[in-house]
């Protein structure tokens, strides 16, 4: 009897003309991914995201796009290798990079967009002025309060005080004449709020266009000298309606690029602007709250739906199943943790 | 204890004002150039290169004679120039050996290399002077080279010698011999005696070298003893040696102010490959440059270039320079520029088949510096946090490729807060001291969940002092847009903003 390897050889040979190599498994290639550090994440997306390919994180504001780059960035630096963000929008919080495990050493931060003007710093100096420090004079006499001679000396002066009372001047005042002499300008002795000369940068809104043509510039550059091995570009903050202007040949020169380097760049993007040229395109619905406490903000839910796998592994043989064959998970949820919760 | 043989090398550089002002300018060097010295309108040439000799100039011409030719490029005489170009072929001397002595005079440059037992490093005599002599050719001098067991016999061998013969090598003991075909004037003696030599017949060494000794003295004085000691190749010298620092300095002057960086650029590039050159010749790397530009009023105007890593790469010099001085430019025309660089190790780089994928250190820097001239300074880098609370607190440093280990990520699915810079205002309603409602980004936002508040402040000991309320505000919209903000109320502004969303 022959082998079972002779009748696959016959099988095959006998449907060669209109099926090649029909018993063979096809050959897999093994594309290299880099781990996000989201178990579900990266069993939804195959292994992690792709190396020398684009990454789309397609959500809208709160949707949990800069959790997961800060998530993956994190295993790249922890592998230490080198990697990029840049910010279109000048919003990378670098507190909340640390706090997620990412080593801010290997992470080369371009910020986009600030155009910083100098301007005086608003600071509180309480100044009292001089009068404070004077001591007031020591009055004696009649009303002179403590400090006077013996009370039953207090009515000697009485006729001249009596004299003085009924003098021109305040007779006159009382006929509603004007007053030739000055009135005393009243002194103030609130403490007042001074801004110093020492001057801060404050950072404007600079103009949307401005930021997005730096970094994609930026970005070009970054792409072209090789070495990152991730690259992350946050156009988060910006309109929807700006970065679907952005030409396509730009991504696909990225896509190029980093494929030649074997850079993994990673789009944060509230639409979907690289349309082919990302190899993996995910789209993120606005989090929810996980109200796992009543008091502390403890983390977020976060879900997330699978647009577009260029390479997702398929059926592994080219024999076609009579049965329908199990469909690959689409969507994923996890939790994001604030960085003030532990592990629970 | 084996006694090792005297061996002096002569280095000797004629035209030296005209060779010193030449060799950062190579597109003069097919031209006839003289250099004119002295107070107008006085001015007399001191030095000229050979194509301006073959024209049939001479020295001490005034400048109206030298007006009289055509195509020929006159130049001032720079005395700090000389002076530069007199130290960099010093240190190039000792570059062979520590004991060097300087025997300079006014347009010559000469110096005496004691190279006694340097055989086992640079071979045999011969080979010492060509080393020498290719080493001052690559510093763009053209140099005579004689060597000799006899200081004396050295430096008056390099006076007399021809152009085309820059290299004279005097056996031990043929000294006499040697400077005997020699004219009388390279045995360093006054015009009076020698017009007492030429009255007595004697025009070559060789007859003064052949005179008796007593009788000379006699009718010469003792000066004659020291003559004849130089004639014979006899007179004894103890070297003097001096000690050279090695500074990687340029410095040239421009014919005319100077507007564009582009031209600017071309001398760079002969000023930069001369430091590389000398830097190279000690297993040095160029670790910083700092460039003086001189400016027309009399400012000056300093940049300083400091790549990740100490490199020889010209192009990459030159780039670094140019996106420099692109992004910070002088205010004024440039007069005259100065290089001063700071040496450094030369890098090694163990690479390995398993280490991650790192940037190149030199195409990094450019790449840098290009981002930089896009984005501005102070925006690229890697950030540092400073140790307080205060939001915002953190300074952007160059980016360096470190090697230190990683910290551990302790946080599994970390959460990210996107911070808006500036904070956004926004409008907040409260019920019972707790926000309910906040209108931000023309939406108005009813609470679903809010936490806080937190307190938060700091530098109350001094006058900028902050404190702020903060609050994590969970929202929903009326079309359902969601919003997971931090909001800050400021103690001191008195307003609610929002510093940041959870994103």
């Amino acid at each position: 009897m022959p082998s079972s390897a002779t009748i696959r050889v016959q099988v095959e040979s006998a449907l060669a003309q209109k099926f090649p190599s029909a018993l063979t498994p096809a050959t897999r290639m093994v594309r290299p991914v880099i781990s996000s550090g989201i178990a579900a994440f990266d069993e939804l997306v195959q292994g992690g995201m792709p190396v020398g390919a684009m990454t789309e994180l397609v959500g809208e504001s709160c949707s949990g796009r800069m959790s997961i780059a800060l998530s993956f960035l994190s295993q790249v630096t922890a592998a230490e290798k080198v990697c990029a963000w840049v910010d279109a929008s000048n919003s990378f919080n670098p507190t909340a990079a640390a706090a997620a495990g990412v080593d801010l050493r290997r992470l080369l931060w371009v910020r986009c967009g600030v155009s910083e003007v100098l301007s005086d710093q608003e600071t509180r100096s309480f100044v009292l002025p001089s009068e404070c420090f004077t001591p007031k004079p020591v009055m004696k006499g009649l009303h002179g309060g403590g400090h006077g001679t013996h009370p039953r000396n207090e009515v000697k002066g009485l006729s001249a005080a009596v004299g003085k009372f009924l003098n021109e001047e305040t007779i006159n005042a009382r006929c509603a004449e004007p007053i030739s002499k000055p009135r005393p300008i009243p002194q103030h002795f609130e403490p007042n709020l001074r801004s110093t000369s020492q001057s801060i940068r404050v950072s404007k809104r600079p103009r949307a266009y401005d930021s997005i043509e730096q970094a994609l510039r930026s970005a070009d550059l970054l792409v072209q000298a090789g070495g990152f091995s991730a690259i992350v570009l946050d156009f988060g903050e910006v309109a929807p309606e700006i970065v679907s202007r952005i030409e396509l040949s730009t991504w696909h020169r990225y896509r190029v690029a980093a494929e030649q380097t074997q850079a993994s760049i990673l789009l944060l993007s509230p639409y979907a602007c690289a349309k082919s040229s990302s190899e993996l395109q995910l789209r993120l619905s606005p989090m929810e709250d996980t109200q796992e406490e009543r008091t502390v903000f403890t983390g977020m839910r976060a879900h997330v739906e699978v647009l577009r796998h260029r390479f997702a592994q398929k059926n592994p043989g080219n024999v076609v199943s009579m049965r329908r064959p199990p469909q690959a998970a689409k969507e994923a949820c996890w939790t994001h943790r604030a960085s003030w919760v532990g592990h629970r | 204890m084996r006694h090792t043989p005297e061996v002096y090398a002569c280095i000797y550089v004629r035209e030296l004002p005209a060779q010193a002002l030449l060799r950062l300018r190579p597109e003069l060097h097919e031209k006839p150039c003289v250099i004119l010295e002295g107070d107008p309108p006085t001015q007399t040439v001191c030095s000229l290169n050979t194509r301006a000799r073959l024209l049939g100039l001479r020295r001490k011409m005034t400048k109206v004679e030298v007006e009289t030719f055509e195509g020929v490029m006159v130049l001032e005489r720079s005395l700090k120039t000389e002076a530069g170009v007199r130290t960099i072929l010093l240190e190039c001397a000792g570059g062979f050996s520590p004991r060097i002595e300087d025997l300079s005079v006014d347009g010559l440059f000469i110096c005496v290399v004691d190279a006694a037992g340097t055989e086992a490093l640079f071979g045999p005599p011969i080979l010492l002077a060509k080393k020498v002599r290719q080493r001052l050719r690559s510093l763009g001098i053209i140099a005579l080279v004689t060597v000799s067991v006899n200081v004396h016999t050295a430096v008056c061998l390099a006076r007399g010698l021809s152009s085309a013969v820059p290299i004279h090598v005097v056996p031990p003991g043929e000294e006499a011999k040697a400077l005997a075909p020699l004219p009388i004037m390279v045995l360093n003696i006054t015009e009076s005696q020698s017009e007492i030599f030429m009255t007595w017949g004697l025009r070559s060494v060789e007859s003064i070298a052949a005179l008796p000794e007593k009788a000379l003295i006699s009718r010469l004085g003792q000066d004659a003893k020291r003559i004849l000691q130089l004639a014979q190749g006899k007179h004894p010298h103890l070297l003097q040696p001096i000690d050279v620092p090695f500074v990687l300095e340029e410095y040239a002057e421009l014919d005319s102010p100077l507007d564009d960086l582009e031209s600017l650029l071309f001398g760079l590039s002969t000023m930069l490959e001369q430091l590389i050159v000398r830097a190279r010749s000690r297993v040095f790397a160029l670790a910083s440059v700092t460039i003086t530009l001189r400016l027309d009023g009399g400012g000056s105007h300093e940049r300083t270039v400091n790549p990740r890593v100490p490199t020889n790469e010209k192009r990459l010099w030159l780039k670094l320079l140019h996106l420099d001085l692109e992004a910070h430019p002088p205010n004024a025309a440039i007069v005259g520029v100065q290089l001063y660089a700071e040496p450094g190790a030369t890098s090694k780089v163990q690479l390995g088949l398993f280490s991650p994928q790192l940037p190149e250190p030199g195409r990094l820097d450019v790449t840098l510096a290009k981002i930089t001239a896009i984005v501005g300074e102070g925006n690229v880098g890697m950030a540092v946090l400073k140790d307080t609370r205060r939001p915002n607190d953190f300074h952007v440093e160059p980016f360096t490729i470190t090697s230190a280990k990683p910290p551990s990520a302790c946080i599994s699915f970390p959460m990210g807060l996107r911070l808006l810079r500036p904070s956004e205002r926004a409008n907040v309603e409260l019920r019972r001291g707790r926000p309910c409602e906040i209108y931000f980004r023309s939406r108005r936002y009813i609470a679903e969940q809010v936490y806080g508040p937190w307190l938060k402040g700091g530098d109350w000991w001094n006058e900028s002092i902050w404190g702020h309320e903060q609050w994590d505000f969970v929202g929903k919209a009326r079309d359902n847009a969601f919003l997971a903000c931090r909001l800050s109320r400021d103690f001191i502004l008195k307003g609610w903003q929002v510093e940041g969303l959870y994103d």
